[in-house]
C-alpha cells in the first residue's frame, strides 16, 4: 500500500552489536508513539526508517518508496534528530535556509519554506542569532523547524520536547496534532509517556531491539490478557464497593488504597466492569467521588511488557 | 525567615538584565522553580550558589548572603546540574568521594558516605568504574549522589529526569520524594514537567521575563475547589452532555468522550451515574479537578510582572 | 528481629575548615598526576641528570678520583657556582616535558565534562581551586629542580672544607631564588595552556610551543635587527641570564655589542607572562560561560 510505512523483517547489526532484530510493522498516516527504554533500538529504527542507515537484512518502504532511491526518499522525510550539534558559525535562518537549498529549491522558495517554519515553532524573532547562543529549547525548535521545512509526508521525531517549557510543549503538542490530522505519518519517540498518550492513536514498544507490541493502545492493552485491568475508585466506604463486586463474582482483585479512601479493583471485563459500577452508584450506598483506569495508558503498558528488566540503569 | 530570602534581587549579564527585582520568601519543604525558557531559572540557580554576584538586592539562603556568605552557602548546598557535568577519569566512588572531602568531610568519612550515597541512588558495582562509561541514567544518579553525599541542607535539582527512560524517571521522582520524607533536607526543583512538580513540590516558584510571575503553595491549592468534574465517557456522549446541562450544570464536551463540568452544590456523582444508567453510557473516568499546576502556571503566563502573592 | 532500613541520613561529624579544601584540591591533583606511568617515567628521567652530578660531587671530593683526573688535566671537576649553574639549568629544562605532561593532566579532565559547575558549588572559590592545582603542580616540579640542587649543595657541604659552606649560601639563595621563579612561571604556563586547549596532548605540544615560538622569534629579531632586546622574547636566553645573576657566575662575554638583558626588564617580561596566564585562567574557569549574541 502506499500509504504505510512497512518494515518486513528488518535486523541491523553493528559488527556484532544488535541494533534491531525481525522488526516487522506497517504504520498508517497519523502520529505513532515510539517507546523503549533507552538504548533499546529506538534510534536504530528511526535511523532506518528516514534511510541514514541501511539494514542488515530485511526491507523497508516508507509510502512506497525503498530506501535505494535517495532523492525521493529525503524529500519525503523529515527527521527531527535527539542529538544536540549544531554546523558552527550559522544562524538560526542559516541553517533552515542551508538544509533546503540542500533538497535543489529555488533561492526564493527556500527564503519562502524556511520563513514558513520559523514561524510555525515561533522562532521568527530569534532567527537572526546565532544558534550557539541558543538555550536549549530554542535548539529543540529549530531542529524541528528544519524538520518540518521541507513539507515532508513522513515526520520522524526524536524527544522533540525535551528543553522545551511547558507552553512550548503545549505548542508542538498542538501542532503535531494537526500535522497528523492533515494525513502526514508521525512517528514521535518520548520518554514522557503521558503527553504523547494525549494525541497518539498507535503505539510500538521496543526492548533490547526487539519489537514487543505494536497497534492502537487500548487494543493492546487489552490483548495483554495475563493482567487483567485496574481501576481505581474512590469512594467513601471502598470496602462495601469491594464486597459488592465481589458479590456479583466480577472483580478477580480488589486492593484498598493506603488513604482508606479508594479501592483498587481488578476485572478481566471492563464493560461489564463499568456497567456494574453504574448500577452500584445509582443504589446510593456508596458515595462515588472518583474514578480512574490505572492502567489503560502507555505508561501502564510500558510497565507491563518492559517494566524494570527493560533499563539498563 | 524562610529557605530562600530574595529581597530586590536584580542579577545582569553581558549587559543585559536577566533577573528583574525579584523578591519573595520561599519557605516550602519542596520548592518548584518553573518559567519559560529564559525566563531566568538558571540565572537564579547560578546566583544562590554564588556564581554571579546580584548587581543590586539581595538573596539569602538560609538567612547567609549569597555575596558575602559563599563558602557557607555552598557548604550547606548540594548541586546537580541539567547537563553533563562530572569527571571522567574518575570512578564513580572517587569523584563522589572527592566531591564529599571538597564539602569539608575528613576522608574516612567522606569514604564511607560516598559509599552510602552510592547505595541510596541505587547505583551498585557500576560505582567501581569510570564515570566516562556510564550510561545517561547512571550520570544523572552520579549527579544526584554528589549532591547528597555530605548531608546538605538544600538540595538544588535542575531537571532531574532529564533523558530518563520511563522506569528510570519513576525511580528517579521516588528517590526524591523519598528524600523530601526524610525531613532533613529542603528540597528545590527546576523542571520543564509540570507532572514531576506537582507529584513532588509543595511549593511553587514561577518566573517570567525575569520577575516573579507567581509564588503559591499547592499544597493549599489542593483543599480547594471541588465542584469542577471532568469525566472520560463512551458512548452517546453529546446526548449524555445534553442531559447533563438540563440537570442544571455547565458543562462543555470534547473529542474522544471528555467532558468537563462544574456542578451546582445541589447535584452529586450519583446523579450523573442515573443519567448514564438510562443512556447506556459508560462513565470510564471521573475527576474532581482542583485548580491543577497546570492552571496556576498558565495563568501566571497571562500575568505577566505581578509581585510575588501566595494564591489560595 | 531485625531488619535494616537505609534511609538516607544527615551528616553530623567534623567537617574540615575552609582553607584545608585546598589541600583537598592538591591530594588528588597529584594522585591523578602520579597515576599515570608516563608521569613517573618523566620523574625519574628529570632525575638522571641528578644522578650523575651526584657523582660528579663525589669524584670531585674523592682525593683519588681528582689525582686521576688532574693528571688529564680537566677541571671540570671543580665544584664552583659553575657548577652549580649548569646543575640549576639542567634540572629546570628537565622539568619542562614533566611539567607539560602533569598540567594538562591536572586541569583538562575537569573541563573535558564540565565538571566545573559541580565542582564550584563546593565550598572552593575558583582561585582556590586554581591554588590548589598551582600548588601540585608546584611541588611535582620542586621535586625534581629545587629539591635536587639543593640535595647537591648539602652533600658538598658534607665534603667540602669547613668555611666553605657560609662563603657560599649565597649560591644556594640564588638556586632557591632562580629554581622558584623558574617553577612558578612553568606552573602558571602549564595550567593556563591547559584550560584553553581541549586535547591533552595537545596541550603538551602547545606548551612546548608557547616556550619555543616566541624564542624562535626573539632569536630572529636579535640577528636580523642586531639589538638585544629581541632576547626578551627568549626564554632560555633570559632564563640563563637570570640565573647566572643569582648564582653569582661571571658572564659570558661575546664578541661586539653588549648581550646582557637588565635584570629588571628580565623580571618584568616574566611577570607580564604570568599574567597573561592569570588572565587566560579568569576567562576559563567559570562555573557559567556566557555567550553573547
Amino acid at each position: 500500500m502506499n500509504d504505510r510505512i512497512v518494515f518486513e523483517n528488518v535486523s541491523k547489526f553493528y559488527g556484532e552489536v544488535l541494533g534491531v532484530n525481525r522488526v516487522s510493522f506497517s504504520i498508517p498516516p497519523g502520529i505513532t508513539t515510539l517507546v523503549g527504554p533507552n538504548g533499546s533500538g529506538k534510534t536504530t529504527l528511526m535511523n532506518l526508517m528516514t534511510g541514514l542507515v541501511q539494514p542488515s537484512s530485511g526491507q523497508i518502504s516508507v509510502l512506497g518508496i525503498g530506501p535505494g532511491d535517495a532523492d525521493a526518499f529525503f524529500r519525503m522525510v523529515g527527521y527531527c534528530a535527539q542529538f544536540d550539534s549544531f554546523p558552527r558559525g550559522l544562524t538560526g535562518y542559516q541553517f533552515l535556509f542551508d538544509s533546503l537549498m540542500l533538497h535543489g529549491m529555488a533561492d526564493y522558495d527556500a527564503f519562502r519554506l524556511a520563513s514558513e517554519a520559523l514561524e510555525r515553532v515561533r522562532l521568527t524573532e530569534a532567527a537572526g542569532r546565532r544558534i550557539a547562543a541558543y538555550s536549549k529549547g530554542m535548539r529543540q525548535k529549530i531542529r524541528l523547524a528544519q524538520a518540518i521545512a521541507h513539507h515532508p509526508r513522513v515526520l520522524v521525531l526524536d524527544e522533540p520536547l525535551n528543553g522545551l517549557d511547558p507552553m512550548a510543549r503545549a505548542e508542538s503538542l498542538a501542532l503535531f496534532e494537526e500535522l497528523g490530522r492533515q494525513g502526514m505519518h508521525l512517528i514521535i519517540s518520548s520518554h514522557i509517556l503521558d503527553e504523547v498518550d494525549r494525541i497518539s492513536d498507535r503505539v510500538i514498544l521496543i526492548t533490547g531491539g526487539y519489537l514487543i507490541a505494536e497497534g492502537n493502545i487500548h487494543q493492546v492493552r487489552q490483548e495483554v490478557r495475563d493482567k487483567p485491568m485496574q481501576v481505581l475508585v474512590r469512594c467513601d466506604k471502598p470496602e462495601l464497593l469491594a464486597s459488592r463486586m465481589f458479590s456479583v463474582n466480577h472483580c478477580v482483585e480488589a486492593r484498598l488504597h493506603g488513604d482508606g479512601k479508594g479501592v483498587f479493583l481488578r476485572t478481566a471485563d471492563i464493560d461489564e466492569f463499568y456497567r456494574l459500577l453504574n448500577d452500584v452508584a445509582i443504589e446510593g450506598l456508596v458515595k462515588i467521588e472518583a474514578v480512574a483506569p490505572a492502567d489503560d495508558n502507555a505508561n501502564a503498558i510500558y510497565n507491563y511488557l518492559i517494566g524494570s528488566d527493560g533499563g539498563a540503569s | 525567615m524562610g529557605i530562600i530570602d530574595l529581597d530586590r534581587l536584580e542579577v545582569r549579564l553581558g549587559g543585559r538584565i536577566v533577573l528583574n527585582g525579584l523578591t519573595g520568601e520561599l519557605r516550602g519543604n519542596a520548592i518548584g522553580l518553573l518559567g519559560p525558557n529564559g525566563a531566568g531559572k538558571s540565572t537564579l540557580i547560578n546566583t544562590l550558589l554564588g556564581f554571579h554576584l546580584p548587581s543590586s538586592g539581595s538573596a539569602r539562603v538560609f538567612g547567609l548572603d549569597s555575596r558575602h556568605d559563599r563558602a557557607q552557602i555552598r557548604q550547606g548546598i548540594g548541586y546537580m546540574p541539567e547537563n553533563d557535568s562530572f569527571i571522567g577519569n574518575l570512578s564513580g566512588v572517587r569523584f563522589v568521594r572527592y566531591m564529599a572531602e571538597l564539602a569539608g568531610l575528613p576522608p574516612a568519612e567522606a569514604l564511607e558516605r560516598a559509599h552510602e550515597a552510592l547505595f541510596y541512588v541505587g547505583l551498585g558495582e557500576v560505582r567501581y568504574r569510570k564515570v566516562s562509561t556510564y550510561s545517561l541514567g547512571m550520570k544523572q544518579l552520579i549527579k544526584l549522589a554528589q549532591a547528597l553525599a555530605h548531608g546538605p541542607k538544600l538540595l538544588i535539582l535542575d531537571e532531574p529526569t532529564n533523558g530518563l527512560d520511563p522506569v528510570a524517571r519513576q525511580r528517579m521522582i521516588q528517590t526524591i520524594k523519598e528524600i523530601r520524607k526524610a525531613g532533613s533536607i529542603r528540597l528545590l526543583i527546576s523542571s520543564h514537567l509540570l507532572r514531576d512538580i506537582d507529584e513532588i513540590c509543595d511549593e511553587v516558584l514561577i518566573l517570567k521575563n525575569g520577575r516573579i510571575a507567581a509564588l503559591c503553595n499547592i499544597e493549599e491549592e489542593r483543599h480547594s475547589h471541588r465542584n469542577f468534574i471532568e469525566l472520560e465517557t463512551a458512548g452517546a456522549t453529546e446526548q449524555f452532555a445534553v442531559n447533563v446541562r438540563g440537570l442544571g450544570c455547565e458543562c462543555a464536551s470534547f473529542p474522544g468522550g471528555r467532558i468537563k463540568l462544574v456542578m451546582p452544590d445541589h447535584l452529586e456523582a450519583r446523579d450523573l451515574y442515573v443519567i448514564a444508567g438510562e443512556q447506556g453510557v459508560q462513565i470510564r473516568r471521573m475527576s474532581q479537578r482542583r485548580d491543577s499546576l497546570e492552571d496556576i502556571f498558565l495563568r501566571a503566563m497571562e500575568n505577566e510582572g505581578r509581585e510575588a502573592n501566595v494564591g489560595v | 528481629m531485625s531488619v535494616y532500613k537505609h534511609d538516607y541520613r544527615a551528616y553530623s561529624g567534623r567537617v574540615t575548615p575552609i582553607w584545608a579544601r585546598i589541600g583537598v584540591l592538591v591530594r588528588y591533583g597529584l594522585a591523578e598526576a602520579l597515576s599515570s606511568k608516563i608521569t613517573i617515567g618523566l620523574f625519574l628521567a628529570a632525575l638522571i641528570p641528578f644522578i650523575v652530578l651526584l657523582i660528579q660531587v663525589y669524584l670531585a671530593n674523592n682525593p683519588a678520583a681528582r689525582l686521576l683526573v688532574s693528571r688529564n688535566g680537566l677541571s671540570w671537576l671543580e665544584i664552583n657556582s659553575e657548577y652549580f649553574l649548569r646543575a640549576l639549568q639542567l634540572q629546570c629544562w628537565f622539568a619542562l616535558p614533566l611539567m607539560s605532561w602533569v598540567a594538562p593532566r591536572l586541569i583538562t579532565y575537569d573541563l573535558a565534562d564540565s565538571a566545573l559547575p559541580i565542582l564550584l558549588s563546593h565550598p572552593v572559590s575558583r582561585f582556590g581551586y586554581v591554588l590548589g592545582k598551582f600548588i601540585a603542580l608546584f611541588v611535582s616540579l620542586a621535586s625534581v629542580t629545587l629539591l635536587p640542587c639543593l640535595v647537591l649543595f648539602v652533600y658538598q657541604c658534607y665534603f667540602a672544607p669547613p668555611g666553605w659552606t657560609s662563603a657560599n649560601l649565597s649560591i644556594a639563595a640564588g638556586i632557591v631564588v632562580g629554581g622558584t621563579i623558574w617553577i612558578t612561571l612553568l606552573s602558571m604556563l602549564g595550567l593556563a595552556f591547559s584550560s584553553w586547549v581541549k586535547w591533552r596532548t595537545l596541550a603538551t605540544g602547545v606548551i612546548f610551543a608557547a616556550i619555543f615560538v616566541p624564542a624562535g622569534v626573539g632569536g630572529i629579531v636579535t640577528a636580523v635587527l642586531r639589538t638585544k632586546w629581541g632576547s626578551l622574547l627568549n626564554l632560555p636566553v633570559m632564563m640563563t641570564q637570570l640565573w647566572q645573576r643569582l648564582l653569582g657566575v661571571p658572564e659570558m662575554v661575546r664578541t661586539g655589542s653588549d648581550w646582557s638583558l637588565p635584570s629588571t626588564a628580565i623580571l618584568i617580561m616574566l611577570l607580564a607572562a604570568c599574567l597573561v596566564c592569570v588572565a587566560m585562567l579568569n576567562a576559563r574557569i567559570r562555573a557559567r560561560e556566557v555567550v553573547r549574541g
